[in-house]
């Protein structure tokens, strides 16, 4: 039995939600297993939209896939690290993702969608930096 | 006996004219993001239901080690360029998806036996190929491929491919900007019936960029902690 998500502290006002939807995140992902790697749709779910906020311990800018490492604070004050998967560098870069504006040790929230069958893990649809400013790939 | 050789020459020379006037430019840059792709009905042979129900992504998956199963599976990525370049002897189709560098050299179909192109190293299951030109498209003829998977992704994940495997691509322009790629699979190994795909690649304004791939970096990745 695969344990259910923790939700980070920034999710506070929404916990009840975002807790109900990655439980049924989690029951869709034991009830039918993932087909393939590389496959958004197989890995993610799309119908769910989730939001972490915390401290970008790690940006790897590779191909096939980017990710980041985010340590975030729960409601019970335990830090744990969440994976954010993104797109090849190489599509982040024509996206006009401005990649530079991301460093290690700055606070980072991220929304998108929750991995499938895979604790704290999520592909990232929108960065907000600590100025505020939104990034979308 | 001048005479004759002039005739002869001529009608090379014509010959040459009107089949360079027939083949088709499918050269330029196109990438896959948003064009249509279909799979046609696959219906398994027993060894191939067997080989498709065992296939495991977490540990199958070919591109978890920078390898590229099958053209169909190169075909098949997103978000990465696939630039095209047809010389008088050969096509070259460059993807940005693995650094795969494809020389094909153009053949009479008849000669598709004798003069095929250099294997790609370490990708064993994109076996060697030839091309010509049919009408409005680009043919390209490939065997000798590795046993692996036709796709690695979606609801296909998991589809084989035998070493008796043939594949035939036939590329053309659906319009001025929008490449059409048929894919023709013949496997009496794995499928009663040839399984056809259609992936279609809209023109691109970007240029070729490295990939780069590190075994280390492809594969599935946990949170640490």
């Amino acid at each position: 039995m695969a344990a259910i998500p923790k939700m980070p502290r920034s999710l506070n006002r929404t916990s009840s939600l975002a807790t109900v939807a990655l439980v049924v995140a989690a029951l869709i992902a034991l009830a039918k297993p993932a087909l393939a790697h590389h496959s958004v749709p197989v890995n993610f779910d799309q119908s769910k939209e989730i939001t972490i906020s915390g401290t970008l311990t790690e940006a790897k800018w590779i191909n096939p896939h980017s990710r980041f490492r985010i340590d975030v604070k729960q409601d019970d004050g335990k830090t744990v690290e969440w994976l954010v998967e993104m797109g090849a560098v190489n599509t982040m870069r024509r996206a006009g993702f401005e990649i530079e504006k991301f460093v290690v040790g700055d606070t980072l929230t991220i929304i998108g969608w929750p991995g499938r069958g895979r604790d704290r893990s999520m592909l990232l649809r929108t960065a907000v930096l600590k100025d505020g400013t939104r990034l979308t790939p | 006996m001048r005479c004759g050789v002039l005739a002869l020459a001529c009608l090379i020379s014509i010959t040459t004219v009107a089949r360079a006037q027939q083949r088709p430019d499918v050269s330029g840059n196109f990438m896959l993001n948003g064009g249509k792709t279909t799979f046609g009905e696959w219906h398994l042979t027993e060894a191939g239901e067997r080989r498709f129900k065992a296939y495991d992504f977490k540990k199958d998956d070919p591109a978890l080690k920078c390898i590229g199963t099958s053209w169909t599976r190169v075909w098949l990525n997103p978000n990465v360029l696939v630039k095209i370049t047809q010389n008088p002897n050969d096509i070259r189709l460059q993807y940005e998806w693995m650094d795969i560098d494809r020389r094909i050299p153009l053949v009479e179909p008849t000669m598709a036996r004798v003069k095929r192109s250099v294997p790609i190293p370490n990708m064993p299951g994109l076996g060697t190929s030839v091309a010509w030109y049919d009408g409005d498209a680009l043919v390209i003829e490939t065997r000798d491929i590795e046993p692996g998977y036709v796709s690695t992704m979606q609801e296909w994940a998991g589809l084989p491919q035998s070493r008796m495997m043939r594949t035939i691509e036939r590329l053309s322009l659906a319009n001025p900007n929008l490449l059409s790629i048929q894919i023709t699979h013949v496997d009496p190994a794995n499928y009663r019936d040839p399984l056809p795909v259609t992936i279609t690649y809209p023109r691109s304004k970007f240029d070729l960029m490295h990939y780069g791939c590190d075994p280390k970096d492809a594969q599935i990745t946990e949170p640490n902690k």
